[in-house]
């Protein structure tokens, strides 16, 4: 590990048991949320990780932070293993470690005013001993991402979306923070307004020398902001790049998917580009297929090693592929240089988790 | 050019509630559905366009709202039915698909149920072909193993399969107009790119005309022939998509292609927001109600309403149309 690097999360497994059973609550399986994952965020870096809803890119966010019990693994922060703290160790830990959520609305206490919501985690850490400095801080707060200090004293329900989200990002830089967890940042905000947030994500993370690590289910967005972009599928990175690498030469027949997938405002490239429409369903985590998890969906699934062994992220030899490039794919090389093509694939029935795991009555 | 299937004139809808000022949720819009047309009304939360949806389907409370203006279907102004009336079209001449299929669905009831249901409303038939019809139905849509599936409950399936039953339901009985409100929003991309591919064959192989209600500007690039832009409940801007992407003349419209990060397009540059929030608007009585946000924001715009004048190429009456005192020049527009 280099000193340059920030987080390292290696072998991250987190398993939800499900339960069921009146009177004892028996263990009947698991929900595979996070299924082995490797990842190294440098600083001062944004790692955007992207996938569908029940890939477990939230899990994984929030198992960093650790508000999820880590199953296996460890998420060595800063030169130190997360994964064993507890209690106060912990607590103290996390004000290297903030969080930015998807719904600014239901994150926020809507009885406390925005200077109680930005105090609160500051007094936690002892940082606010010195009360003109504290008022300072929280000057220079509103300053930042863009609000006007007289709503330091409004409630949450005074501000619109947009500024509900930038409420919810100066509470994370109050601790001073080096690694903000943004999960879904934006996308529960109109489109005008999330170029705005957008591009304060961006501004402070220049002024602050934040890390960002950015989970989204918008590829524009994520590539828009990233440095570096990982995919997953399944509970496992299937892919993982520099941004602009990833988006000139996606490997893996998912991450090809997906970006055909993403609607593009112009009609001239709608009409003439060529989609690859995935047939059926994400299958259920709590029980991922064997082999290769794409192989169920994957165009390109072949006869041999797809449905057997399951691939790990590797390098590629390919032309105009860099070595951060890496994809866990056995035919990468053929399908990159057309080897292989394409087929029909028959969708296979897919039950939701929901409709499996029966309502636990409970004692 | 053949005649439109579906017209809207000088569509109003204003909730009023005691105490407080009447509210213009949909003022004055007017826009044309051809037979196997694709029409998109298009803009951000709070513009009116699902409302604008509900008004035409006769959906919305009948207290504490007024609607005027006209939608004419077929030469019948379906403002002017009655309710009786209204029940025996919907269904069978128009469909509606809504945004969440889950909450759309009843939870109780299984799928085949539900969609023999509307055959049998519309058409006198015998329960066994009506389930038969939806089974057919659902097989057209997609949905792997129909005849189990019918059998099945809305929370056996998946959100892209809830989907597909919700719009074999709007299908079944084979409307001619049919009316999507934010089909894929609640869904993952890659199954929003199985349904928007599955509506663009049902809508060209059975001439169905489509209004396609959305937020996102790179659905309507690839569906719609026509695109309306709506803007604090008024069409501020309408052309065919081509002309509408390429030259937006509308500030809005430009500002919403500026702050789209795109998937093709140069990295590292900062996008180009629309300053202020679609709160911040200004009533459109006696002002543009963007001008708030506006760059290109000038004195006569707080002064006076700017009317809907045509503009530029095509658009539903063979025209574009556009509300604006200062049109986003060539040079302004973004990328």
């Amino acid at each position: 590990m280099s000193s340059d690097t920030l987080l390292s999360v290696t072998g991250l497994k987190v398993h939800f048991p499900i339960k069921r059973g009146v009177v004892f609550d028996k263990t009947i399986g698991h929900v595979y949320a996070v299924d082995g994952v490797d990842l190294e965020i440098r600083r001062g870096e944004t790692y955007g990780l992207v996938g569908e809803s029940g890939c477990g890119k939230s899990t994984l966010g929030r198992a960093i932070l650790r508000l999820e019990e880590i199953t296996d693994g460890s998420v060595v922060f800063d030169g130190e293993d997360l994964a064993p703290l507890r209690g106060e160790a912990l607590r103290r830990r996390r004000q290297d470690l903030q969080m930015v959520f998807q719904d600014p609305l239901s994150s926020l206490d809507p009885r406390q005013s925005v200077q109680s919501l930005l105090v609160e985690g500051m007094k936690a850490h002892g940082l606010t001993a010195d009360k003109e400095a504290t008022r300072a801080r929280l000057r220079e707060l509103m300053a930042a991402v863009g609000l006007p200090e007289a709503a330091l004293s409004k409630y949450p329900h005074e501000f619109s979306g947009g500024q509900r989200q930038r409420i919810g990002i100066a509470r994370a830089l109050s601790v001073n923070p080096s690694l903000i967890v943004a999960d879904e940042p934006v996308s529960a905000l109109d489109v005008s307004v999330q170029a705005q947030v957008i591009n304060l994500l961006e501004s402070l993370q220049e002024s602050l020398g934040l890390t960002f690590l950015v989970i989204a289910h918008d590829l524009a967005v994520v590539r828009h902001i990233s440095d570096r972009v990982g995919v997953m599928y399944l509970g496992g990175l299937v892919e993982e790049a520099d941004a602009d690498s990833l988006y000139a030469t996606p490997l893996h027949p998912y991450t090809r998917a997906l970006m055909s997938a993403v609607p593009i405002p112009d009609p001239v490239v709608e009409d003439t580009r060529e989609q690859i429409l995935l047939t059926g369903d994400l299958p259920s985590p709590a029980a991922p297929p064997s082999g290769c998890r794409f192989h169920t969906r994957c165009p390109w699934k072949q006869a041999e090693r797809c449905d057997t062994e399951r691939p790990e992220l590797r390098v590629v030899e390919i032309d105009g592929v860099p070595a951060s490039h890496r994809v866990a794919c056995h035919y990468a090389e053929q399908i990159a240089s057309g080897k292989l093509q394409p087929h029909q694939v028959e969708p296979e029935l897919v039950v939701p988790l929901e409709a499996e795991v029966p309502v636990d009555l409970g004692p | 050019m053949s005649e439109p299937l579906l017209s809207v004139r000088d569509l109003k809808v204003t909730f009023t509630r005691q105490g407080a000022e009447p509210f213009h949720a949909v003022d004055g819009v007017s826009f044309d559905v051809r037979p196997g047309q694709t029409v998109g009304l298009v803009g951000e939360s709070g513009c009116g366009k699902s409302v604008t949806s509900l008004a035409i389907m006769g959906l919305l409370p009948r207290r504490g709202n007024s609607v005027s203006g006209q939608v004419m279907f077929e030469g019948t102004d379906l403002l002017g039915l009655s309710d009786k009336q209204m029940r025996e079209r919907r269904g069978r001449d128009l469909g509606m698909i809504f945004q969440d299929p889950l909450s759309s669905l009843n939870p109780v009831v299984s799928i085949g149920v539900q969609v023999a249901e509307v055959v049998q409303r519309h058409r006198q038939v015998s329960k066994s072909v009506a389930m038969e019809e939806a089974r057919a139905m659902l097989d057209k849509v997609g949905i792997p193993d129909p005849r189990r599936r019918l059998r099945e409950y809305p929370h056996q399936l998946s959100g892209g399969m809830r989907q597909r039953a919700l719009i074999a339901m709007a299908l079944a009985c084979r409307p001619r107009l049919l009316i999507a409100d934010e089909p894929t929003t609640a869904l993952d991309v890659t199954i929003q790119a199985q349904i928007l591919a599955l509506l663009k064959d049902l809508v060209s192989e059975s001439d169905t005309a489509l209004v396609m209600i959305t937020h996102d500007l790179g659905v309507v690039a690839g569906m719609c022939d026509d695109v309306n832009v709506l803007y604090g409940g008024r069409l501020v801007e309408r052309n065919m998509r081509h002309d509408l992407f390429a030259a937006p003349a509308h500030p809005y419209t430009n500002g919403l292609l500026g702050s789209i990060p795109r998937l093709d397009s140069a990295r590292g540059e900062p996008l180009d927001p629309i300053p202020g929030s679609v709160s911040d608007n200004l009533p459109w009585a006696e002002s543009c109600a963007f001008a708030p946000r506006c760059p290109s924001a000038a004195p006569d715009c707080l002064a006076s309403s700017p009317e809907l004048v045509p503009h530029g190429g095509g658009g539903t009456d063979g025209e574009g149309a556009l509300r604006c005192f200062h049109p986003v020049v060539p040079a302004e527009v973004a990328r």
